[in-house]
């Protein structure tokens, strides 16, 4: 571009640089226009043949002093320079008002003192390094020092009428001193070597300013031109854009070939109202793909010509509706980012918690630890959350728990209670970002609950009690497999009836530091009625240290069916050899448990199935129970079983109430011991006096009964008395 | 309330109580002995060794919150003090965790008999306070090398002799014990106890298992198991 600006010259006379925009033309027509009229010099050419310049007066050459002490000096230089001093007093005579001194090889403004009138002066194509004189051309409307050597503008700010100002393909190296030309129209500044916009602030009746070929780099200070319509900043290195928007009048703005590298950098622009047209082009950010739609999408609807390029009504269109595909995309990658984000660290959360809890399991200030762990989930405790979906729950959306139904996948209905799921798999789910899938139930700080197609996990004590949610029938039905991690076995334990439940197709329970150490623990599993795998990781659970731990899973949990434990298969030898190993056990504990401590140690069922047995048996054929031992198997394997029941209850229940018992029981007890012995020792005593009364007893009677006559008399007497 | 103490009388009263009530009196003790043997009994007969967590897990199937450290003493007299973490066979852990259990007070007293022993002081000894016997005692007790084990045996069975006339907890009989120290000069604490394990007369006297080679033997269990 650079090189079309740099212009042949040509053989007509007035020389306007191609970098000025038509419109330009204009401007200066219109001030021209405020000249009077007047016939056109031509300046005299540079390149006039060497023949015609000896038809010339020779002696032309030589300078004869000017009126007012010219200081136009000639120096020897490329370009033959024609200084006819007549022709020079003739233009002052003849047109006072306007002087063109263009390619004279001047290297200082002539001394112009008099020329007060002077409203034109074409100084262009000389090699003027400093400006001077200038203080007394109080009327000058047009200044052209284009191509010459400027270093700086000062020497300026007296031109206070001054209209046009053209100082390209210079040298200047800061824009200055214009503070007094507040009825300046046009300054253009291309081609120099500024590399700040400053100190233009005053300009407020500026329409035109061109900064094009310089080296600014960052577009600011644009406050007070109020009147400014075009602004050319092409080929600088501009990587940032700021002030635009304080334009009220900007229509066109060229940045082409420049250093802008994104989109953003380019956000005052929209705010813009009056801009209509744009170039961009010869940036880097116009490699992007889709360039011309994203900045479509921003700009104004003022905008008319992007890039040379009319924009039409359907381009914005399709611009406006990938615009908010594009940030609808960008929401919901942010959104599962964050959810990514945020799962992770209630896991890692988890995990850290279950590692202190581990550590403080002798010391009895778990309190901490604990009441930690409660804050954590309740107030932080969020309600289903589905992906796909935009939506955030209201804050007076009731967090109440039980009501709050999961829903599975999820339009944009609000979640609300009792209302029925979709079926767990919306096709909208899948075809989202990848892995997506997953549904997550309930994440906190802490703890994390997921479903996952027909997985559910549970990460961190606080996830339980998604379990106690309503839960839809078909997303229930979906789960096939709960996985636990860093959750205490304990606190699982409550769950597994409920689970049962819940979840009809349960088929596989996989337990992952669970911290598992006693055998009876997975006696706790039989609770549920049917499982086909058990997986118990080693990590986090001390119980798989133990050999005899799956054959004691075999035996316990006979009814369950279960077909793999931890991957192997449970084959039939397998069973044997675990009956072998525990049957004895079942067997004893079956049958010689006194029957108070069965009916104690087991479940409601089996205890009914069990007094049944005994009440029965009892009553039909007066079976003690001794006799039950041998017939020990009949009863059920389930109740022998069913004895090795690991207690779900805390057994710390009231103590006070405890030490009550066991001082009335003592008292109880003390007053039994004490009538049994003094019945012993009546006994004794009687004992000891007993032969003696025997014998008084018969000697008396005897003594009675000595007089068989008295006897009788007295004996019928006394009968007849007692009736 | 007849039940219950024909319960008792059987040995039944206490599976699945808690250890505080198993340990209270000497019947419980043995009953609770009895009732593991009989449970277990089938574990030895695979030939199964097993290592100390997993007799303390069956341990925990009968009553839940047997404590571990019983456990360990036992294993501890098996293994004579090393590697308690060698696989034990059914029978040999059986008859020392009897004597562990069963007398576990006298063990305790016995242990720190021994050290008393070991350190050289004996309880017995009345030390009269003429400088030639003690520096006599004291000579005495730096002559033995360390690295000899083990106390003399005559001067621990005085001891336990002694214990045993005050003691107020069961202890096996005095006979018993002479007959053990009598074999041999020099006894180490576990290897003691492991003889008292071993012992039948002793074994006789607490009643809870059979001897030896009627330890694995379960008819019943048989039975059931060749319907299987």
């Amino acid at each position: 571009m650079r090189s079309s600006k740099q212009r042949k010259c040509s053989s007509s006379g007035r020389f306007l640089p191609s970098a000025v925009h038509s419109s330009y033309k204009q401007h200066l027509a219109a001030v021209s226009s405020l000249l009077p009229d007047r016939l056109s010099r031509r300046p005299l050419d540079l390149r006039l043949s060497n023949d015609l310049k000896n038809t010339f007066n020779v002696d032309a050459l030589k300078t004869q002093p000017c009126t007012s002490g010219e200081t136009g000096s000639l120096r020897d230089s490329s370009v033959p320079n024609f200084l006819s001093a007549t022709s020079f007093r003739d233009d002052i005579s003849s047109c006072p008002e306007r002087l063109d001194l263009d390619r004279r090889g001047l290297t200082d403004l002539p001394d112009l003192q008099s020329l007060r009138e002077l409203h034109q002066l074409n100084l262009q194509h000389n090699l003027i390094t400093h400006l001077q004189h200038l203080q007394s051309l109080r009327s000058l409307l047009l200044l052209d020092l284009h191509g010459n050597r400027l270093i700086d503008m000062c020497g300026l700010s007296s031109l206070r009428c001054l209209r046009v100002l053209l100082l390209g393909n210079n040298r200047i190296q800061r824009i200055s001193d214009v503070d007094g030309l507040t009825k300046l129209d046009v300054l253009d500044l291309h081609n120099n070597q500024i590399c700040q916009i400053e100190n233009i602030s005053c300009l407020s009746r500026l329409r035109l300013l061109n900064l094009s070929g310089n080296r600014i780099t960052r577009v600011e200070n644009l406050q007070g031109l109020n009147s400014l319509t075009e602004l050319n900043l092409r080929h600088n290195s501009i990587t940032s854009v700021t002030d635009v928007e304080h334009l009220p009048r900007l229509q066109r703005l060229f940045l082409s070939a420049n250093n802008i590298s994104s989109v953003d950098a380019l956000a005052c622009l929209w705010d813009c109202g009056s801009l209509s047209e744009l170039s961009l082009d010869g940036n880097p950010v116009c490699v992007e793909s889709c360039f011309r739609q994203s900045v479509l999408r921003c700009c104004s609807p003022h905008l008319q010509l992007l890039d040379m390029k009319r924009i039409t009504e359907e381009e914005r269109r399709t611009a406006s509706v990938s615009a908010r595909k594009e940030d609808e995309k960008k929401k919901e990658s942010h959104k599962q980012a964050a959810h990514k984000e945020r799962r992770r660290l209630a896991i890692q959360n988890a995990a850290q918690q279950w590692e202190g809890l581990k550590a403080n399991l002798e010391l009895p200030a778990q309190n901490d630890t604990k009441e930690e762990v409660s804050p954590d989930n309740s107030p932080a405790h969020s309600p289903a959350q589905t992906n796909g979906n935009a939506q955030e729950t209201s804050p007076d959306e009731p967090r109440r728990l039980s009501p709050l139904t999961v829903s599975a996948g999820g339009s944009d209905t609000r979640l609300r209670s009792n209302s029925r799921p979709n079926s767990p798999r919306d096709p909208r789910l899948q075809d989202g970002s990848s892995g997506s899938s997953v549904q997550s139930l309930s994440l906190s700080e802490s703890h994390v609950a997921e479903l996952d197609g027909d997985t559910l996990r549970l990460f961190g004590p606080g996830a339980l009690e998604t379990l106690e949610r309503c839960w839809g029938v078909q997303t229930a039905a979906s789960v096939s497999t709960i996985i636990f991690r860093f959750i205490h076995y304990d606190s699982i334990i409550p769950s597994f009836l409920r689970i049962r439940l819940k979840f009809p197709n349960l088929t596989h329970l996989v337990f992952m530091e669970c911290s598992i150490s006693q055998l009876l623990q997975l006696a706790a599993l039989a609770q549920l009625r049917r499982l086909e795998q058990l997986t118990v990781h080693p990590e986090g659970n001390p119980l798989l240290r133990l050999t005899l731990w799956r054959t004691f899973s075999i035996y316990r949990l006979q009814q369950l069916n279960l077909h793999k434990i931890n991957g192997t298969e449970v084959t039939v030898n397998d069973v044997i050899a675990s009956e072998r190993m525990f049957g004895a056990l079942g067997h004893v504990a079956a049958t010689e448990t006194p029957r108070f401590r069965l009916l104690l140690l087991l479940e409601e069922s089996r205890k009914r199935q069990l007094q049944f047995l005994m009440d029965g048996r009892g009553r039909r054929s007066g079976q003690s129970p001794e006799d039950l031992k041998e017939n020990g198997r009949p009863m059920g394997d389930g109740v022998c079983r069913g004895l090795f029941n690991y207690p779900s209850r805390l057994t710390d229940s009231a103590e006070d109430s405890a030490s009550d018992r066991s001082v009335s029981v003592q008292q109880y007890l003390q007053g039994l011991i004490q009538s049994a012995s003094s019945r012993c020792v009546k006994a004794d005593a009687l004992q000891k006096i007993w032969p003696l009364l025997f014998s008084e007893i018969i000697r008396d009677s005897v003594l009675d009964m000595r007089d068989t006559h008295t006897y009788r008399h007295n004996s019928l007497q006394r009968l007849t008395h007692t009736h | 309330m007849q039940l219950r103490f024909t319960s008792v009388k059987n040995g039944n009263h206490v599976l699945f109580r808690e250890f505080s009530y198993i340990k209270a009196t000497p019947h419980n003790r043995e009953s609770f002995i009895h009732i593991f043997w009989k449970c277990f009994r089938q574990i030895g007969k695979n030939g199964d060794l097993l290592a100390m967590s997993e007799y303390s897990s069956l341990l925990q199937l009968l009553c839940p919150d047997f404590p571990a450290e019983m456990v360990q003493n036992t294993a501890r007299i098996v293994l004579i003090d090393d590697a308690t973490d060698c696989l034990m066979s059914f029978s040999d852990f059986i008859y020392s965790f009897q004597i562990q259990f069963f007398y576990e007070e006298f063990v305790e007293s016995i242990s720190a008999i021994y050290q008393d022993l070991l350190s050289g002081k004996n309880p017995n000894t009345v030390i009269v306070p003429t400088s030639t016997s003690v520096e006599q005692l004291s000579s005495s007790a730096n002559d033995k090398p360390d690295v000899q084990e083990g106390v003399d045996a005559t001067i621990f069975c005085e001891c336990i002799e002694g214990l045993c006339e005050r003691f107020k907890h069961k202890y096996p009989s005095t006979v018993a014990i002479k007959e053990i120290l009598d074999n041999t000069q020099r006894v180490s604490f576990y290897g003691f106890l492991m003889a008292l394990a071993k012992h039948e007369g002793i074994n006789q006297d607490i009643g809870a298992l059979p001897n030896k080679p009627d330890l694995l033997i379960d008819p019943e269990m048989d039975q059931e198991l060749e319907r299987l």
